[in-house]
């Protein structure tokens, strides 16, 4: 009896030893392979002075988060991948609910505000993005005080969205967590026949900029984009809000998970959320930074500042639901 | 019966198993799940995608052979002017790749989607199918027949109707159903366009909801789709006539009155095709050249016309097989190996490319994501359109010159290589040129299936859409184009080469 319980004394500490992910954490490892769904002249630059800055090698595959999120999905547990750096929360989601995403470090996680990462704490945000009326001050004088107002028969075939867009679903899953199915569906409803709809987020700007409808619900770093591109100067849209809480100005983010755990991938994770990796993103691409800097000298508007709803980003995981709504409602 | 060397054989069954692959992949989804899967089909959304797939794919398989076939007859059985350069008009929408063709549309007039705007650019971009291969039969016709008509009395669209027709329906049947599966498969063009089929269904289910079940059902009802399309062109498609290729010199049809609505029609499907989205490409290149990373350019480059001469010589080689197997051999097996590999040729790239992913990551570890697993999926993605190519050509090498070359001492196998192969030879070099320059304009697979960090134009284009720079995009779009152009140009060269052999 006593070899019995000397040997399940033991076992018992293998096993604690074997679940302390730390205990068991590669630092060996000197190169790892990213994932990423966002575009490659945005964050190579970034990815660059990480491999600078730490020695460790970076193979990056560039293509859609969607697609990533799928592909991983197929790879399964053999995916080559260490790290995945997807632009919505959607397609991290997705990846977390196959069981592929490792938990992350509290040391990581207590970065960011909760409520821009995984309830689980296996992926975190990034970066963070807000929905916006996007329109032409010609066309439209008054910006709707909420987002529900564009279901008025006044708005028909003056506003485009982007059905088939994960930030607009993103939304849509928000509207349902916030106001309930069915005022959801009605508005989804009314939105078959007021939108005009388009393929992304880029094209419903391009064709409020070009005059083809007056406004569209997109997010605001297209416009910045654009912009920078063609001059602030020379665009005739501008972005508008609608009023404190409306669902229709929600605060989304980018966001990043380890697919398989070592100390190059989390101090690659580590670095997005540094000071470096957090301006980078607020100049380059205009994001929100999601961690506290203090006085960092920015032209956007500080994120608390945004009349954004109370909502927590893994909140949004029933997308299932939300879809089905969309396709009710016949927008795709 | 001739007994099949046993290297046809090896190349043919290999290359069908590979093809087995996607629908192995697309059973496994489904069995995963059923009940979803069901559900997904019986929606009443996929009646309405039904309809308009099957009204896409009907209404630009019919104009594009209208289009095909009559700049073909034009340029090389009439005597309109400036036939060469049309030909050439002709050919260019070919190293146009759809999407960046619809992006050439909508910036010039914003707003361009739905049906007759799909219907439009997919009919422009398909029609130089129809064209290339109605010319290349139509090269190695005699037209004894349609003298002997003439001289009957008949007049030039009796001629055309109950004597050429017959002859070139074969190629015209067989582009056509290439053009049908390419309509069927399409994404890139058709989601920029706002249409509605069920390959953006497909698409959109691995996108939005990364629902694997639906997209695998709604393949499976694509798949279905195929086999009826498949059915119908072989049951019209008519038997290929053998040439002796001793062939009298002959006549080009006077037009006529016929001749200036005829020279507009091919400047306009050439402006409309051509022209218009290639210089609004040029006028964003100019904006973007300033921007352009000339390193990252030829890299991109380099990656595109290694990956398109490495697949072009790899499908070459399966498909030439499969069509002697196939088609000199009369063999069933080959038969039915050919028509596999055509009933998945509308499988949505995507959905090829997640097989490959599924099946390379899992089982074939030490392949994936190298340059080995995108050419099988090249292979499977692109081998009819070879098989389109090479069966005119094999089919058109009369069975008595190798029976000849077996009367005097030379066994079967050996004829194959040196009767039939060299007779043939030009024509396979072009379906192999036309197979390359689908390569370089494939995007979904390559970036599922690429070596991590490789890139191609392909790619590259896409990148730089995805950030909503079009005046970055456009140079990548542009050298895609010339790329792409030279096959496309030797491909209209070699058919007219023929052709003059016999005009003489």
């Amino acid at each position: 009896m006593k070899k019995f319980v000397a040997i399940l004394a033991a076992t018992t500490a293998a096993l604690a030893l074997v679940g302390c992910a730390d205990q068991g954490l590669d630092t060996e490892k000197n190169s790892i392979t990213v994932y990423a769904g966002r575009s490659e002249s945005l964050v190579q630059p970034l990815i660059d002075s990480f491999v600078a800055e730490t020695g460790i090698e970076v193979e990056v595959r560039y293509a859609g988060s969607a697609e990533l999120a799928a592909q991983i999905l197929e790879e399964g547990q053999n995916s080559p991948a260490d790290v995945f750096f997807a632009q919505d929360s959607g397609a991290l989601g997705a990846v977390a609910k196959a069981g592929l995403l490792v938990d992350l470090p509290a040391s990581i996680l207590e970065q960011v505000p909760a409520s821009y990462s995984a309830a689980a704490g296996n992926w975190v945000g990034v970066s963070g993005r807000v929905r916006v009326f996007n329109y032409n001050p010609e066309k439209v004088s008054v910006v709707p005080s909420s987002v529900f107002d564009l279901a008025d028969s006044s708005w028909q075939g003056r506003v485009g969205i982007a059905p088939t867009n994960a930030s607009f679903q993103a939304f849509v899953t928000a509207m349902r967590v916030l106001e309930g199915d069915d005022k959801t569906l009605a508005w989804l409803k009314a939105m078959k026949i007021n939108a005009v709809i388009y393929e992304k987020n880029s094209a419903i700007l391009e064709a409020v900029e070009s005059g083809e409808v007056d406004s569209g619900l997109i997010n605001h770093y297209y416009w910045f984009a654009r912009g920078k591109e063609l001059g602030f100067e020379n665009l005739t849209s501008v972005l508008g809000q609608f009023d404190s809480s409306d669902v229709g100005n929600l605060i989304n983010a980018a966001g990043v998970g380890i697919i398989k755990d070592s100390q190059a991938a989390r101090d690659f994770v580590e670095y997005l959320l540094s000071e470096t990796g957090q301006l980078y993103f607020a100049e380059e691409t205009s994001e929100y930074p999601l961690i506290d800097l203090v006085d960092a000298g920015l032209d956007l508007t500080p994120l608390s500042d945004i009349p954004s709803p109370e909502i927590d980003l893994s909140d949004l995981d029933s997308l299932d639901q939300t879809l089905k709504l969309i396709r009710e409602a016949g927008l795709i | 019966m001739r007994r099949t060397p046993r290297l046809l054989v090896v190349l043919g069954v290999s290359a069908a198993l590979m093809t087995l692959l996607p629908i192995g992949y697309l059973a496994i989804r489904l069995l995963q799940g059923w009940e979803a899967a069901v559900a997904e089909i019986l929606r009443p959304r996929t009646l309405e995608l039904l309809a308009n797939t099957g009204l896409l794919v009907i209404s630009v398989s019919l104009s594009a052979l209208v289009i095909g076939f009559s700049q073909a007859w034009l340029v090389s059985r009439s005597n309109i002017r400036f036939a060469s350069f049309f030909a050439i008009l002709a050919t260019i929408p070919l190293a146009i790749p759809s999407y960046v063709m619809a992006l050439g549309y909508i910036s010039v007039f914003p707003g361009f989607s739905g049906f007759g705007a799909s219907w439009l650019v997919l009919t422009l971009a398909t029609s130089p199918l129809v064209f290339l291969a109605v010319t290349a039969a139509l090269a190695r016709l005699d037209s004894a027949g349609e003298e002997v008509a003439r001289s009957l009395g008949q007049g030039k669209w009796q001629v055309l109707v109950s004597v050429t027709w017959p002859q070139v329906r074969p190629a015209a049947t067989a582009s056509s159903l290439l053009v049908a599966l390419y309509v069927l498969g399409e994404f890139g063009a058709i989601a920029l366009l706002r249409y509605d089929t069920f390959t953006r269904a497909i698409y959109n289910a691995y996108r939005g909801s990364f629902d694997r079940t639906s997209a695998a059902a709604l393949a499976v009802v694509l798949l279905a789709i195929t086999l009826l399309v498949i059915w119908f062109e072989r049951r019209y498609r008519g038997s290929y006539v053998q040439s002796s290729r001793s062939l009298s010199k002959r006549v080009r049809v006077e037009l006529g009155g016929w001749k200036i609505p005829a020279t507009l029609l091919l400047v306009a499907v050439g402006g409309l095709s051509a022209l218009l989205p290639i210089s609004s490409l040029v006028s964003w290149s100019i904006a973007g050249t300033s921007k352009i990373d000339w390193s990252v350019l030829l890299a991109a480059l380099w990656g595109s016309v290694q990956l398109a001469v490495a697949a072009g010589l790899v499908i070459g080689l399966f498909g030439t097989a499969i069509a002697l197997w196939s088609i000199r051999y009369q063999s069933r097996l080959g038969k039915l190996i050919e028509n596999l590999s055509w009933a998945i040729h509308a499988i949505p790239a995507v959905v090829v490319g997640l097989a490959l992913v599924f099946f390379g990551a899992n089982l074939t570890p030490w392949i994936y994501q190298t340059s080995w697993l995108l050419l099988i999926a090249y292979l499977i993605l692109f081998l009819p359109n070879a098989l389109a190519g090479l069966a005119t050509p094999i089919a058109q090498v009369p069975v008595m010159l190798e029976e000849v070359s077996q009367s005097l001492g030379t066994p079967a196998s050996k004829s194959l290589f040196k009767v039939v192969l060299p007779i043939a030879f030009p024509g396979l070099v072009a379906a192999v040129a036309l197979v390359s320059l689908t390569v370089l304009k494939e995007l979904p697979a390559t970036l599922l299936l690429r070596p991590t960090e490789v890139n191609t134009l392909a790619t590259r284009l896409w990148g730089a859409t995805e950030d909503l720079a079009y005046s970055q995009a456009a140079p990548y779009a542009l050298l895609l184009v010339i790329i792409a152009g030279l096959p496309a140009l030797a491909l209209n060269a070699q058919a007219r080469k023929a052709l003059s052999e016999v005009l003489g």
